[in-house]
């Protein structure tokens, strides 16, 4: 870690490049300034100069701690994208598609460069809990990595069990070093869901077999930001599935501060990276979805811009795998998609470096990005109208139970209206029986 | 058998109004608007029919029946929904002027018969009795039976969380702001949100939406029963009540005719 105290001095006057205004060289509390307006959906803020001078007095600073010189930003740039052969042109070109992502307008382009650099020296922790460890697959091992991945790749990770050097107890020290040296200051990652059945005991990680319940409140108290990355963290996902016998829940359960849900399964790489460069841009959680989801990337439903919602709006389905219709890329709404029911970028900011999302590649949306997707989106290749309804006791579909039910009302009719006709008659031939004797039983009855 | 003419004079036979002519256009928006929503709606759950099939669709009974050609001829899904919205817009506007005049109708506002107090569960159950036994049927009041009132105000209570699990699905597809204003969704995810916490997610939502809609289709069977079931027990005219306002009252020829 090249992560010295005496950086401030090195770097105090330098006047940096990319930034297009003065800005004051004083290093200022970053905590007093997180109290911005800042949304970029709407029009960024009430002043945005003042917005503006925040985002680079902060990146200033940020330079300062983590930089010896100008010289070192600049080498970092270049080894970072050097040593995986993608062309400073390629990483403009990037910078710029992160930038319209997060719905910020080019003036930010060059800042969000620069927060992208910073990010690869930030101090890092990531923690897995209960995961099959997707999230850390399909960042690091992607073949053609995009800089999203790449700077996934080179972020200064000081603790992360599947790339770390230090092993056993030396990799628990650095653990708790960062966090006592870097207090308030590192990027907190946690993948997978945390257990709290039996106090936590379902998981028990490293040499001191600590819980990832301990592991993950200690370290939630004194991070910089907290983000849970894929469904597991955000909302317990599959560890949570009903009826979930480890008491998993998602990271937010476990910590009262605030948490930036990044889920899906595994997580799109550029929404992770966004929301860090967001975070190092601006010092705070972007503006969150009442799912604690990053609007920029999660405030679109799938269903809305699919490409194939032409086709849904016509009425043409792919009514079986390898159908006509499927060859014609026709709608999947009748084979399960999920689409409609779930929030996420997938189609515009496209998987597997930006190449393709479910519905291209013939399948319907699992609708992985929300909350208990396990047991809300299943049946994944039925549509909806096939799951079956929650009502306790009753193990059926809305349509099998509603036709059940009007059955039965059917049948209870039925038998209301049989009994009406004998019954009229039978009163009827009793009063033609009585008829002319004096009827006085029945009017007592009244 | 009584008969009108058999037993008693024609003044006995009591004319009761029941329903106002705004009463009846509500009721009968409601009926069109509703028979529109099942329609449309089984369609929205399950595209049955499918436009621009292709020969492979073709071969299953349930596939197209219509085949209109390219892409851009067929929109019937969007259709389909068209009209739901439309409908739904009628069922709004007919829900709050029903729960405007329950309360408010100079003539015959709903809760003199629907507030379950004092004797009017025991009228209630009198109304069940009857329906089983045939005998004692209670009197034809001023106002609607409290056992009807009940069933209605419980189907407007369908048709209210119809209403609200509608909006939900109907709001999911608006990012922050509509063509009126963000009020609008804002005010959509303020109204309905709940639904979500309630239901499990828009799925659970969606299939609340189903299973209620399968719940107005018994109420409407039910309800169409047992209007006719009255006409034909009572003889007092009850299914004219939506067309004309009125039915009549036996109750001053109660001694000669005990069906
Ligand atoms: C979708 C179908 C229908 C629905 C949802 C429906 C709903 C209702 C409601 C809510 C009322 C109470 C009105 C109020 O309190 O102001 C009512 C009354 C009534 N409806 Fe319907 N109705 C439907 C169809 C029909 C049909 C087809 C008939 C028969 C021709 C019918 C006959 C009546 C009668 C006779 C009453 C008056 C009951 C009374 O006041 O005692 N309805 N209906
Ligand atoms: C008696 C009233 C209604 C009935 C019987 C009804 C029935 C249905 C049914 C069966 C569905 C299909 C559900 C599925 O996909 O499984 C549906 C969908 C829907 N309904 Fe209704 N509905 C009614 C009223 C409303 C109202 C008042 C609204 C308010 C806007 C509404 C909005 C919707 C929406 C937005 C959808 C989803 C459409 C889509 O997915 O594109 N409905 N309705
Ligand atoms: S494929 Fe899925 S997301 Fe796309 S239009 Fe069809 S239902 Fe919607
Ligand atoms: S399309 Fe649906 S299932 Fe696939 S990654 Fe996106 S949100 Fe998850």
């Amino acid at each position: 870690m090249g992560k010295g105290d005496e950086k401030n001095k090195t770097a105090k006057g330098k006047k940096i490049e990319n930034s297009d205004r003065a800005c004051s060289d004083e290093y200022d509390d970053k905590t007093d300034k997180t109290n911005f307006k800042w949304d970029p959906l709407r029009n960024i803020a009430d002043d945005p100069d003042e917005a503006l001078n925040i985002v680079d007095s902060r990146l200033t600073n940020l330079e300062k701690e983590y930089f010896k010189s100008q010289k070192d930003i600049d080498e970092n740039f270049n080894n970072v994208f050097s040593a995986s052969s993608i062309s400073r042109r390629e990483f403009i070109q990037w910078t710029a598609l992160l930038t319209s992502a997060l719905m910020l307008p080019t003036i930010f382009a060059p800042r969000v460069a620069r927060a992208a650099n910073i990010l690869t020296r930030t101090p890092f922790i990531w923690l897995d809990m209960s995961d099959c460890m997707g999230n850390t697959e399909a960042f690091l091992r992607t073949a053609h990595p995009t800089p999203a991945e790449i700077i996934l790749n080179y972020v200064s990770v000081d603790y992360m069990e599947s790339i770390m050097v230090p092993a056993g107890y030396q990799a628990e020290a650095r653990r708790d070093e960062t966090v006592k040296k870097y207090k308030g200051k590192y990027i907190l990652v946690v993948e997978g869901a945390i257990p709290t059945g039996m106090n936590g005991k379902f998981l028990t990680i490293g040499a001191k077999g600590k819980t990832g319940l301990e592991i993950t409140k200690a370290t939630a108290k004194n991070a910089g930001v907290i983000i849970a990355v894929g469904n597991c963290a955000s909302y317990g996902g599959i560890p949570a599935a009903y009826p979930n016998p480890t008491g998993s829940v998602g990271l937010s359960s476990v910590t009262n501060r605030q948490v930036i849900n990044i889920p899906a399964c595994p997580a799109n790489p550029v929404n992770l990276v966004g929301t860090l460069v967001e975070y190092i841009l601006i010092g705070k959680a972007p503006m969150l979805d009442s799912l604690g989801r990053p609007l920029w990337a999660y405030s679109g439903r799938l269903h809305d811009n699919c490409y194939r919602r032409g086709h849904f709006e016509a009425g043409e389905y792919v009514k079986q795998w390898g159908d006509d219709g499927a060859k014609k890329q026709y709608c999947l709404y009748m084979m399960g998609c999920k689409g409609p029911f779930t929030w996420n970028n997938c189609t515009v900011a496209q998987y597997n470096q930006d190449m393709s999302f479910p519905m291209r590649a013939g399948h319907g949306c699992i609708g992985c990005s929300e909350p208990a997707f396990w047991d809300r989106m299943t049946p994944f290749e039925k549509p909806n109208l096939d799951a079956k309804i929650f009502i306790p006791g009753v193990e059926a579909t809305a349509d099998e139970f509603g036709v059940a039910l009007f059955g039965a009302a059917g049948v209870g009719m039925a038998a209301h209206a049989i009994y009406t006709g004998v019954k009229r008659r039978k009163n009827n031939k009793e009063k033609e029986k009585n008829n002319g004797k004096d009827n006085d039983n029945n009017k007592d009855k009244k | 058998m009584g008969n009108i003419n058999s037993s008693g004079n024609d003044s006995d036979l009591k004319v009761v109004h029941r329903m106002t002519v705004i009463k009846r256009i509500i009721h009968w928006t409601l009926f069109l608007s509703i028979i529109n929503q099942i329609i449309t709606g089984m369609y929205i759950a399950y595209p049955f029919l499918i436009f621009g099939k292709t020969p492979t669709q073709a071969d299953s009974p349930v596939s197209g029946v219509l085949n209109s050609g390219e892409t851009y001829q067929a929109f019937i899904m969007t259709w389909m929904r068209e009209f739901h919205f439309i409908g739904a817009v009628l069922i709004d506007v007919s829900f709050f002027a029903w729960l405007y005049l329950a309360f408010f109708s100079t003539k015959e506002p709903l809760y003199k018969s629907f507030l379950p107090f004092g004797n009017k569960i025991n009228e209630m159950y009198k109304m069940i009795k009857h329906y089983f036994t045939l005998k004692n049927k209670p009197e034809t009041g001023k106002y609607q039976d409290p056992l009807n009132a009940i069933i209605f105000t419980f189907f407007h209570l369908l048709l209210l969380l119809q209403m609200a699990t509608g909006f939900q699905m109907y709001v999911a597809s608006f990012t922050g702001t509509s063509a009126v204003g963000a009020w609008w969704p804002a005010m959509l995810h303020i109204c309905t949100d709940w639904t979500l916490w309630v239901f499990g997610g828009l799925t659970g939502v969606t299939l609340t939406h189903l299973f209620i809609t399968w719940l107005i289709i018994i109420f409407i069977f039910y309800h169409i029963y047992i209007e006719v079931w009255r006409s034909i027990v009572w003889k007092e005219g009850d299914i004219l009540i939506p067309f004309g306002g009125y039915k009549y009252s036996r109750d001053n020829l109660k001694e000669d005719d005990t069906d």
